[in-house]
């Protein structure tokens, strides 16, 4: 049963998810307080009912009067209280699942995230970490319920009649057994037959949106909605065909709740004639198996749930390893070489000799051999072709993936500093700098947090981005989620920003116009150079495209 | 929200086919629930009434077929179910990318093309469980419900009427619940959106952190975020499970208040058992699909705010086609007056000079591009400069006849008018937009066949010669760089000039990923197409391609150009 029982690493991100127990308890309790009220609700009445009929006293039917009233409040009230405490629990808990899954991605991040370098991946796993949620919620609890309402009833039951009480129990075993078995069986089997096709129709659906404009120029714009349209029947097709599975469950479940009610009857009618079992109580045995078979029937939508956390547990588990890949550097001690990089000289000489690097789990290296100098003031151009290894380089420099050869910073070998001390020495703006959702404020603050608002702006004066700020209202302005309300061009200035105000003695720029158009890119490239010239700052640029030589004091290109 | 969109049935004929056997079979499923109530209540009188055994076998009987058919049914309204939302998603799914091809890339830049295509995927995904556990219930709340009632007053009137007083409650309390919710939400709305999206901000950014050496402190961050998320999302749901608290305890009331009333009747001798027991079976029936409702309520607003966005793509604004045509027949004085009538250019290819006069684009009030006047001549290759922003990429976009404009255009003695096909035009853009299949499919694109001899030719003169043509590119031509993909982008949009005979080849910024020495294949390539005799248009700011070129066309931003030059008269194409 492997849809049961997920690999140890799973398991390891599913515990993050569970609440403790003294957490969970009181949402379950509740939840189980509910559902048998909702069992007694229907009991009470029917026992009130026929007992009634039998015309006792009315004093014989206030306790059951009292105890329908009774129930009937506490099943909407106990429900209540459930959801508050188990998603309180649930909420509670994310915190620390979210913590858990932060520790393990901070030594990785980011090079050895590889996988969820595009973006809307990593938004995957944001997304499959906060659906873990359900985990609690709607599979542990809701099956929890389920089990232990179905053995309270059976248990019930079997005071009054043990042969029903067994009929109740087996019909309940056979229904949640084959109801799970065929609902699992045929899952499986569409999900294999449909997950191609629709993947199919998905990049094909892609394909047209994005590239509309290409298929209009070249006028296949309407054989491509034909192919599409293919696709999207032998999809349908498909699932019309899966279809008749789709309902199965209920079905067993509906037609289990029905056979319980049968077998109660049946098991009712001997001790009713033989005058062991008083008519209220055979009016409860019959319909009690209908009220537990309602509060069954959550068990197939948690069943579904779980399929859902259990993938997103297996992404979680495969994005974020629980060892670090030996191509990342260990971050051991962050005190570890902090003396020594006080003892470097301001400007210190960045040397290269021989380095190579590999991202995790790729079988060639992404660059190799590469020899470099770079001086006090000086500026150099890394050139190359796309794919020769320059960001891997960058990554490097900045001790985010190892390295092989030498990497020394005024003749210390890299490697034997703490990452992160190098990293107050070298400095890095990515290809894509990250914008926090913030205001302009908190996207620099960082970087320095001593800074005041005057020194904020006269750095983004300083960027290029003195009126661009003003017109936005100043430092306040937000940039939008992952800087949706900035351009790539400002989006780069920021990062410019960022790093001036850091003052990074050595600072490496990986491609800064890559998602700027021809215009803005030149002067960006002047921009960047300049300000360096101006603090006598080291800069390592990274660029594909030819910068002119009278900004740069030295070019060294990568080989294809 | 509408729980039942006309727009869905209107767009979709398969929803209207899926009501009609949902109704059909929700009727069915109500009646099996009278006949199962009716017969249990009779079984357990008679038994009780010391009956034999013998004289209830009929009656067990009953209730087992009755079982099985209830289950059939169940099983029948998923299929139902499930092949109504395959279908309803096939139709909608169809209408949205005709929408969107109808409208074209002008109307598509505006919308984000990435959403467009996951709501036609995934997005419609949410209808799925609108169908399965939605609407069933909302046909079975029409349908079930009031015959329950009816059959209820008709057997015991006093129970009825329970009922009829207490389920109008549970919809006015929903009411207000729901605006108190939204009340709730509206105070958090801005900060649970920030927190909610506050972790992935932390994790998308741990690398700029680290950089600047502020990892150390993020872990009390997540952990800080999360519980204020945590403490507002509560707030929010406190008031909102309320509705939930509402359902239930108007459910569970009326069957407590049912069963006391019909017991204090049954003691005075006023009421039977049968009809006792059958009225309290059949009042939790009554409000099941009103409690259903209430629990599917979010899967259901999912759904419809799927089918929402589809509806505002398939009506949103008049397509640019239609507008495109207007535009032809509106146009009498402009071009026609230059003696070029808008021949269907796939007649005859035009041929000549290419001449913009006073081309100019507006986009509700402003305007992208002032005023481009130019005449390029066959065999030379012109370089189209300017900042950015000027409009060079929206003259490119009229050339296509993607957007419409005033001035005229007008190749050798053809008018070029917006929309249409556009034989004589050979383009690549600034995105590669390279799709799955192999570097020869991709040149090839829209040829009627694979000219392996071309292609390596087209290839060759894009300055991507190192490219082997029968490399297989995934989705979006995956697998190639930039540079790659930019090489392979131009060498299509070559081998349409030379297996068409384009008079005309456009290329918007070609050289933008290439490293020099590929970018002086390139410039090779176009010299050598332009000395052929094509008219050979490049965007691009790129110092050596300048140097290259024949003409330099400046391109001059709209606040740099005098108004009385912008200023359009009547005879604007649109």
């Amino acid at each position: 049963m492997s849809e049961f029982l997920p690999p140890a690493r799973v398991r390891a991100i599913l515990r993050l998810a569970q609440p403790s127990t003294r957490r969970f308890l009181p949402g379950l309790a509740a939840g189980v307080a509910s559902a048998l009220s909702a069992v007694a609700l229907l009991a009470t009445s029917a026992w009130l009912i026929t007992r009634a009929a039998e015309q006792p006293p009315i004093l014989y039917l206030s306790m059951a009067i009292v105890g329908v009233r009774a129930f009937a409040l506490g099943r909407s009230a106990f429900r209540y209280l459930d959801r508050l405490t188990s998603h309180d629990a649930a909420f509670r808990q994310l915190a620390a699942l979210r913590v858990g899954v932060f520790e393990r991605i901070l030594p990785l991040a980011p090079a050895g995230l590889a996988n969820t370098r595009r973006g809307d991946l990593l938004t995957r796993l944001v997304r499959d970490v906060d659906d873990l949620q359900d985990f609690p919620l709607r599979v542990v609890q809701p099956l929890a319920t389920a089990g232990m309402l179905a053995v309270v009833s059976v248990v019930g039951v079997w005071l009054l009649s043990p042969l029903a009480a067994l009929g109740l129990a087996l019909c309940l075993v056979l229904a949640g057994v084959l109801g799970t078995a065929a609902s699992g069986s045929v899952a499986a089997g569409s999900e294999r037959e449909l997950a191609p096709l629709r993947g199919d129709l998905a990049d094909r659906v892609l394909e047209l949106v994005e590239n509309i404009d290409v298929l209009t120029a070249f006028g296949v714009l309407d054989a491509r909605l034909e192919g599409l349209a293919g696709a999207d029947d032998r999809l349908r097709l498909a699932t019309l065909r899966r279809s008749v599975g789709v309902g199965i469950q209920g079905a067993v479940l509906s037609l289990f709740a029905g056979a319980a009610t049968v077998a109660a009857l049946l098991a009712g009618f001997g001790g009713l004639s033989g005058g062991s079992l008083p008519g209220p109580d055979f009016a409860v045995i019959v319909l009690v198996p209908m009220a537990v078979f309602e509060i069954f029937a959550v068990v197939p939508a948690a069943l579904g749930a779980w399929r859902q956390v259990r993938s997103s547990a297996q992404r979680v588990a495969d994005a974020v390893p629980t060892t670090v890949p030996l191509e990342i550097p260990i971050e051991s001690d962050a005190d570890s070489g902090r003396d020594a990089v006080a003892a470097m000289s301001a400007q210190p000489v960045l040397l290269l000799r021989g380095v190579g690097a590999s991202w995790p789990g790729a079988t060639e290296p992404g660059v190799s051999g590469v020899t470099l100098r770079l001086g006090p003031g000086e500026r150099v151009h890394l050139a190359g072709p796309s794919g020769a290894g320059k960001t891997t380089l960058a990554q490097v420099l900045v001790r985010f993936l190892d390295y092989t050869g030498s990497y020394t910073l005024d003749g210390v070998e890299a490697n034997t500093l703490a990452p992160s001390a190098v990293r107050r020495v070298v400095g890095l703006c990515e290809q894509q700098p990250w914008l926090f959702d913030d205001s302009i404020r908190q996207n620099l603050l960082f970087a320095r947090e001593t800074a005041s608002d005057d020194d904020l702006l006269a750095v983004l004066d300083r960027v290029g981005l003195g009126d661009w700020t003003a017109q936005r209202g100043g430092l306040d302005a937000r940039v939008g989620e992952r800087g949706a309300l900035v351009s790539g061009g400002q989006a780069q200035r920021i990062a410019l920003a960022r790093a001036l105000l850091a003052d990074f003695p050595v600072l490496v720029v990986d491609e800064p116009t890559a998602n700027v158009d021809e215009a803005q890119g030149d002067r960006l490239v002047r921009d960047i150079l300049a300000t360096a010239t101006e603090d006598g700052r080291a800069v390592l640029l990274i660029s594909h495209t030819p910068v002119p030589d009278e900004l740069i004091t030295a070019r060294v290109t990568l080989p294809a | 929200m509408r729980p039942l969109d006309p727009r869905l049935l209107r767009y979709a004929s398969a929803a209207r086919w899926f009501l009609v056997i949902g109704a059909v079979l929700g009727l069915a499923q109500t009646l099996v629930v009278v006949v199962f109530s009716w017969l249990l209540s009779q079984v357990i009188t008679l038994a009780v009434g010391g009956h034999d055994v013998t004289e209830l076998g009929p009656y067990v009987g009953g209730i087992a077929a009755v079982v099985v058919l209830r289950a059939a049914l169940v099983w029948l309204l998923e299929v139902a179910a499930s092949r109504g939302a395959a279908s309803v998603k096939s139709q909608l799914r169809t209408r949205v990318l005709r929408g969107v091809a109808e409208r074209g890339p002008d109307w598509l830049a505006g919308q984000q093309g990435a959403r467009v295509s996951t709501l036609a995927t995934q997005g419609l995904d949410a209808l799925d469980n609108y169908f399965a556990r939605y609407l069933p219930q909302l046909l079975l709340a029409g349908i079930a419900t009031p015959i329950l009632v009816l059959v209820m007053l008709w057997q015991d009137l006093p129970s009825g009427i329970t009922v009829i007083i207490v389920l109008p409650l549970i919809p006015l309390f929903m009411v207000l619940i729901g605006q108190a919710t939204q009340a709730v939400q509206k105070q958090q709305w801005e900060s649970l959106q920030r927190l909610g999206t506050g972790f992935l901000d932390l994790v998308g950014g741990l690398g700029t952190l680290k950089i600047f050496g502020r990892e150390r402190r993020q872990t009390e961050r997540v952990r800080t975020i999360t519980e204020d998320y945590r403490a507002r999302t509560m707030k929010v749901l406190r008031v909102s499970f309320l509705s939930g608290f509402v359902l239930e305890l108007g459910a569970s009331l009326s069957v407590a208040l049912v069963a006391v009333s019909i017991g204090l009747r049954l003691v005075d001798g006023s009421l039977g058992l049968g009809v006792g027991l059958f009225v309290l079976l059949l009042a939790p029936e009554a409000f099941l699909p009103v409690r259903q409702i209430g629990v599917q309520f979010h899967a259901a607003a999912d759904g419809l705010a799927a089918a929402e966005e589809v509806f505002l793509i398939i009506e949103g604004g008049p397509a640019a086609g239609t507008a495109m045509e207007t535009a032809d027949s509106a146009k009498t004085a402009d071009a026609a007056d230059a003696a070029a009538p808008a021949v269907p250019a796939s007649v005859t290819t035009p041929t000549g000079s290419l001449r913009f006069d006073a081309v100019t684009v507006r986009r509700g009030t402003t305007v992208t591009l002032a005023a481009f006047s130019a005449t390029l001549a066959p065999g030379r290759l012109a370089v189209i400069a300017g900042p950015s922003g000027a409009g060079k990429s929206t003259l490119v976009a009229t050339l296509q006849g993607f957007v419409p404009y005033s001035g005229s255009i007008t190749l050798g003695e053809t008018a070029v008018v917006p929309g249409g096909p556009r034989p004589w035009l050979a383009w690549a853009g600034q995105r590669p937009g390279l799709l799955s299949g192999t570097i020869a499919d991709n040149v090839a694109l829209g040829a009627p066949g694979v000219d392996k001899a071309l292609v390596a030719r087209a290839l060759d003169l894009a300055g991507g010669g190192d490219l082997d043509p029968g490399t297989a590119l995934g989705v979006n031509g995956d697998g190639l760089s930039g540079g790659q993909a930019q090489r392979v982008a131009a060498a299509r949009a070559i081998y349409r000039t030379l297996a068409d005979r384009c008079p005309v080849l456009v290329l918007d910024e070609p050289s933008s990923a290439l490293d020099e020495a590929a970018e002086g294949r390139l410039i090779a390539g176009l010299r050598e197409l332009a000395a052929a005799g094509t008219i050979v248009i490049v965007v691009s700011h790129r110092p050596a391609v300048v140097a290259a070129a024949d003409l330099v066309l400046q391109v001059v931003p709209v606040s740099e150009v005098p108004a009385s030059a912008v200023s359009l008269g009547e005879d604007a194409h649109v």
